[in-house]
């Protein structure tokens, strides 16, 4: 019974940050695409394709499509790095590749050793126009029988030759539930200064081969906002071998 | 800004107290990329912690959708998995780098 009560009170902790922090995130960039998880399994190397397409952005009659492709590995048992290229394609317009960026994700605590797991995360960006962005990130993730709740905080700062440097905050959250390995349906909020989005989001594994696996996911992340897109369709693809 | 990260720090702290003091704890052997045992009694509604032991030269992946769990280890090294609370039943696990002899189950009871 003490136990019970002292994994409640820690839940009940960890939903009030998360709705504490979700209330007072600022960004002034869309984080829409991915939340988090806080695992490094070591020898795992990994190929990642991510895109967004974006429709209707604030007022303008416009679509967006931006592409990410990247590559991963682990790096020791509680770190991995990966790195990515970035592209986009506003309609009208010829694919570019106008950025990269680099990534660190430390496991902090074993998977299921406290109420909680936590990792963080840091990335580095490069975009056009000679804009830098600095990100870290704490990830929480609390884990029911059936259901798997994720949450990413982030500290970004902001500066380079066409941007006003200043540090913003970001919260990007998963609701996931574990109906089957290849199949699981999720809900994904979404909060930035400009962003506010909500959506469903279905995600699973496939295996290929003995080793080799595709996780997908697939969502619509309607906005909330004016400034943030009506509609946000993402698709990540993550090829992981050894 | 800064009580907004005050409460991180604070509820971080608070969240990650141990909660660990009296977790059993279940030795797994891998040999011949086999698991031994390789069914094994946990008790359940209670957070077991599984000491895995790699006695071959080679790497193995414990895994099991499951218990949720997915772990890499190296050859001739050893780890550990935190599994549960459980409920009452049988949770199979593998080893994914030999999944044809590596086979076992996890009896909550």
């Amino acid at each position: 019974m003490t136990k019970t009560t002292s994994s409640i009170g820690q839940n009940i902790r960890l939903t009030l940050l998360l709705s504490c922090l979700c209330q007072h995130a600022f960004a002034d960039g869309s984080n829409i695409g991915k939340v988090y998880d806080p695992y490094v399994n070591q020898l795992e190397k990994e190929f990642e394709y991510r895109t967004l397409y974006e429709d209707g952005i604030g007022l303008q009659e416009t679509s967006l499509h931006s592409y990410r492709f990247g590559y991963g590995q682990a790096i020791s048992d509680n770190m991995a790095a990966e790195i990515y290229l970035l592209g986009e394609h506003e309609s009208g317009s010829p694919i570019s590749v106008d950025g990269y960026e680099a990534e660190i994700k430390w496991q902090i605590t074993q998977q299921g050793e406290y109420s909680n797991d936590w990792g963080a995360l840091f990335e580095i960006e490069r975009e056009e126009g000679g804009i830098w962005e600095a990100k870290s990130s704490l990830i929480a993730l609390h884990e029911w029988p059936n259901w798997i709740a994720t949450g990413n905080l982030s500290l970004i700062y902001e500066w380079g030759d066409s941007v006003k440097d200043e540090w913003e905050t970001a919260f990007s959250g998963q609701l996931r539930y574990r109906y089957k390995q290849s199949f699981e349906p999720a809900i994904e909020v979404y909060q930035a200064q400009n962003i506010q989005g909500i959506g469903p989001v279905l995600t699973g594994l496939l295996r290929i081969g003995q080793i080799n696996k595709l996780n997908w996911e697939a969502g619509a992340i309607v906005g909330l906002k004016s400034d943030t897109p009506d509609l946000t369709i993402k698709i990540n693809l993550e090829y992981e071998f050894y | 800004m800064t009580r907004l990260f005050g409460i991180m720090v604070l509820t971080t702290f608070f969240t990650c107290m141990p909660v660990l003091a009296d977790t059993p704890e279940f030795t797994l052997t891998i040999k011949d990329h086999l698991f031994y045992p390789s069914e094994l009694r946990v008790p359940a509604n209670q957070k077991v912690r599984l000491l895995i032991i790699n006695e071959d030269p080679t790497p193995e992946e414990f895994e099991s959708y499951e218990l949720n769990r997915e772990k890499v280890i190296l050859g001739g090294r050893r780890t550990v998995i935190f599994v549960g609370p459980l409920r009452t039943g049988e949770y199979s696990f593998f080893g994914e780098f030999n999944m044809s002899t590596a086979q076992g189950i996890l009896i909550a009871e």
